[in-house]
Order: C-alpha cells, then structure tokens, then sequence
C-alpha cells in the first residue's frame, strides 16, 4: 500500500468549474492519520464547495480524491466509506417538526450510536423538543452529536463553532484535541483564525478557490501578526507607524491601527514611551491577513455564494500579549 | 432496512390523517346531498349542458348512489384532487430537501442516492394507501347510514384502481422535485402539468382529429363512474399508468444521480 492510499484523505486537483466562477480551482493537499487540519478561508473562498465534493454531494469538474481510501466519484465505496466519517455541515437541516430524539434514532439506526449518550453529556442540545425551537448553538449541537454518535475515524465539518457559546467553543476544543488523541482524524473549516489556532496540526489555506499555501500552525501564527488600534497624539503615532513590522497603517481621527508583525517587546517599549489613551491588541482579521500577506482584497469574495455570509469574523477580540 | 421509509413515512403520518378527514368529510357531504336531491329528474336538469361538459364531470348517471358519488367524490376528489395533492408533494419530497440542506444530512449518511430516492418515494405511500383503505371504508358507511346500498366489489376495485393512477401523479412531481432546484418551483411544475393533463384529457376527447393528445393525460386511463356503476375497467390501463410511473421513477433516479445538491 502506498504512503497516500493509507491516508484519511487525499485531494488531487480538485476542480469545480460553475461556468461563471470556479469555487474550487485544482485544490490539492492531503490529510494525515490522527491529525486536525483546519481549511482556512475568508467567507465564499470556496471551503463548502471542497467538503460537499468530499462527500459526494457536488461533482467535481475535474480532480479527484479520496476519502478514506474511497474514490469520490466512485458512489458504491463512498457510500460503504460513510459508515465511518461523520459529517456536520455548515448550515443544518434538520426536519424542524421532529425532536433531536427521534432524528439521532434515524442516524443511530443508519451509522450506528455507540456514543450517543457520551456526546449528549459533552453537548446538551434539549432532544425531548421539536428542532425548531432550537437556537442556532442547540442545532449546532445536535449536529455535532450526529457527527460523532458513530465513533467514525474521520470527521468533516463545516465552520464547527457557528453559534457556540464562547464555552461550549472551548469545550469542542478540548473535545476535538481528545479525538485527536484517540487517532481520529478531523478535517474543519474555519473562518477564524483563533479558532485554528488553538486546535489544528496543519492548516491549508484557500482564498478565491485556490488553495494559497500549506503551513503548520506556528508559520502561520507568525506571519499572521497582531491586530493593534493606538488612541495617541500624531507625533506618537509617527512613532509607532515608524516601527519595523508595522503593514498598513490607517489613521482614524483620535489615532492609528494596523497589523503588528515585529517583535511584540519593541512594540510595547514604543509604546510605553508615548502618552497613550487607549490600546487594543488583538488577532487579525482573517480577510486582513489575506490582504497583507498574499496581495490585494481583489478577488476574496469570489468562490462559491454557498458559505454562510452572517458571521463577521471575530478574530479582532482581546488577546494575551 | 427501511430506515429512510420508517423516518420519512413518519413525519408523513399527520398529513395523511389530515387528507383522509377532509376526504371523508367531504364524501360524508355528498352522501347526505344525494338524500336531499333525491326525486330530483337529472335528465331534465342536464340536457341542455354540453356533451364535452358532461364527458369532463364524468355525468353519467346522477339518480343512483353509485353515480353520484362517482361523478361528485371520485371525479373531483380522486381524479382531479388527490392527482393534484400527490403531484405537489411529490414535487417537494427532494427539492425541499436541497432548499433546506436537509439533502446533505441525507446524503452524509451510507445510503445511495438511488435508494435514497426511493425510499423518499415510498413515504409517500403513507397518505396515499391511508385515504384509499380508510376512505373506502367512510364512504362505504356514510352510504349504509342513509339507508343506500353499493356493490362493496365495485367500491373495493374504484380504490384499487386509483392507485397506479395517483403513483403516476406523485411521479410526475418526483421528476420536478430531481430536475430544479427550488421546492415551490417543482410543486407548482408538478401540479400545473398535472392539471394542463387534465383538462386536455377532458376538452380534446370530443375533437376526433386530435383525440391522441387524450392519450397524454394520466386521467384517461382511470376512469372511476363506470368501475363504481357498472365494475368494469380495462386492465391495460392500470399496467399503462404502471409502466409510466415505472419509467418516471427511473427518470428521476437518473437526473437525481446526475446532479449537485
């Protein structure tokens, strides 16, 4: 068996052309026993479009790929391999009549449901109600319990932490770093480079169908930088703009903000030295990263419209220094 | 086994009960009706109406029990209605599904989409033997209760035999809900096929130089008044109407195989 057969899942050139934009353009990388990768992307880069492809729901242009050792194209092993990959989609529907009982009754007799009532104790959406009194976290949850009831080796989501509370987000973290342990493997976009951040082995980046570049986590962290936001004097401000590292200041009225990506104690004793009324430190903004490390806004909001448009990115928070 | 069948025929239940009361409910109407009109000289009433006219309500026989119903319940509700009921759902059962995203859940499960999309169908099932083997029996003792009798053969058969007829309606809606990718689009593509049939069925039968485009319609091979009145039927047309929805479920099954959802 070769290095690649045995691999969760191998991409090879994965194309989907929809005449008037290609979601996906020869995206290619693939995804190692045991590991958590993150497929990072601003909204409508074409992230859905690769994992519906994945699992046999869009056909791709051209490419290929394999999916626990199961040709996409090839329906009969791909439907045999689904027995053990959980999937959780970036918009969840569920049938809104129904209680999450009985809709984890159907998944439990289709894929099985050796974990059902270990994932419930991890994540509670109320099963005794109908789905469409659930809020978007309580879908989100009993979509993450149907992934994993199964116990399946891989797992496929689709921006995860959609409408998670900040602590059921921790708590799928933890989770997600426990199944890592346990050998799963887990496959995940994300538009949030926090998120990535804190779980993820390796990370492919994907911007306007194209996978841009392939990294681990620490090169990434690195060349991404921090968010900072200064309240200052314009001499202060001079300054600080003046400073190796600093990539595109914008000035505002009351001060400056721009992305950090120099040695953060050199920031601080510039800073330190001016009459500073406000600061904020914080994780960029995905779609700034793009804009500063790989050229121009141009062409991000190409790709498919499929992806949920409704989460701003909230990688601007507060962060440890 | 039948998972899908189990789950999907489930949620169709509360629509079935729903169907079968107001079917029955209106039968119960046209039963006590005919008690009221009875006396009442049809041949005067209708002799003036166009023969077309007459051939579309399906006016055979309005003074016994047997005609009237088939000409006021079956005519309407079976032919016309019920076709127009199953076409709908039948158009919503996949589109809905791709709208919603509920397709994906689907679809991420070990099933394929040809069993998938069969098993979705067979749901459909539900409501359709539910008013045909509940109905029958209502309207069977809606008759007795006004002191009326029918032949319980000829009955037994006008349900039956509306079976492939309905099967063919639902499976004009299945080919839109597979074909386009909104629900509401696929409902009303199914229902206005449907009904277009109909009413072609109905106006060019008189036409001789046109009378093949009868042929078209599904109404023409389920004729309910003369089952009722008389119990005769031509068993080619229930294995036509078969055959056609045979050859549609295979359809759908293509486009469906075919498609992104």
């Amino acid at each position: 068996m070769s290095g690649d057969s045995a691999r969760p899942l191998v991409v090879e050139e994965l194309t989907k052309d929809y005449g008037s934009v290609v979601a996906n353009d020869a995206v290619s990388f693939t995804v190692n026993e045991g590991e958590v990768f993150g497929f990072l992307g601003p909204n409508g880069a074409g992230k859905s479009t690769t994992i519906r492809m994945l699992l046999g729901l869009l056909k791709p242009t051209s490419g290929t790929a394999k999916v626990l050792g199961a040709d996409i194209q090839d329906e009969a092993a791909l439907t045999d391999a689904k027995r053990r990959i959980g999937y959780l989609p970036a918009h969840l529907g569920f049938e809104e009549e129904l209680t999450g009982e009985t809709v984890l009754d159907y998944h439990g007799e289709m894929k099985g449901d050796t974990r059902r009532d270990e994932m419930l104790e991890l994540f509670t959406p109320p099963i005794d109600r109908p789905i469409r009194e659930y809020s978007t976290g309580n879908k989100r949850m009993l979509g993450l319990v149907q992934a994993f009831m199964h116990d399946p080796d891989l797992v496929i989501m689709d921006e995860p932490t959609a409408g998670l509370d900040p602590l059921k987000q921790e708590a799928f973290n933890e989770f997600i770093r426990d199944e890592r342990d346990r050998g799963t493997t887990a496959f995940f976009s994300s538009h949030v480079l926090s998120e990535v951040r804190r779980v993820c082995d390796r990370v492919g980046i994907l911007r306007a169908g194209a996978l841009v570049e392939l990294e681990n986590v620490d090169a990434l962290l690195h060349r991404s930088g921090k968010h900072v936001r200064v309240h200052a004097s314009d001499d202060a401000v001079t300054a600080i703009t003046a400073l190796d590292g600093v990539v595109g200041p914008e000035r505002f009225a009351e001060g400056v903000q721009f992305i950090y990506a120099g040695d953060v104690n050199a920031l601080l004793r510039e800073l330190a030295a001016h009459d500073i009324r406000d600061v904020e430190l914080g994780e960029p903004p995905i779609e700034d990263v793009f804009t500063h490390y790989y050229g121009s806004r141009a062409g991000v909001d190409e790709g498919d419209g499929g992806e949920q448009k409704g989460d701003e990115p909230d990688g601007t928070g507060e962060d440890d220094v | 086994m039948f998972e899908t069948v189990r789950y999907e025929g489930k949620r169709r239940l509360r629509g079935a009960a729903i169907l079968t009361a107001g079917v029955g409910a209106y039968a119960g109407f046209i039963v006590w009706y005919f008690t009221v009109l009875e006396g009442v000289n049809y041949e005067d009433v209708f002799r003036d109406l166009p023969p077309a006219m007459l051939e579309a309500f399906g006016i055979e026989s309005l003074s016994t029990i047997e005609g009237f119903l088939g000409a006021q319940v079956f005519n309407f509700v079976w032919l016309l209605g019920l076709g127009l009921y199953f076409a709908y759902v039948g158009g919503g059962t996949v589109a809905s599904d791709i709208e919603t995203g509920r397709m994906d859940i689907f679809l991420s499960l070990p099933i394929t989409r040809s069993r998938l999309l069969v098993e979705k169908f067979a749901a459909l099932l539900v409501p359709m033997i539910a008013v045909n083997a509940l109905g029958g029996p209502i309207i069977y003792l809606f008759v007795v209760a006004v002191g009326e009798t029918i032949p319980l053969d000829n009955l037994f058969l006008a349900h039956l035999l509306s079976i492939p007829f309905l099967l063919v309606c639902a499976g004009i809606g299945l080919a839109f809900s597979v074909a386009v990718d909104r629900a509401a689009i696929a409902e009303r593509g199914a229902v206005g096929t449907v009904f277009v049939l109909y009413l072609l069925e109905s106006v060019v039968g008189g036409a001789e130089a046109y009378d093949w485009i009868q042929y078209l319609s599904p109404t023409q091979y389920y004729e309910p008044t003369p089952i009722l009145i008389e119990g005769s039927f031509e068993a080619i047309d229930s294995a036509i109407l078969l055959v056609a929805f045979v050859g549609l479920l295979i359809l759908s099954q293509a486009l469906f195989e075919r498609r992104d959802v």
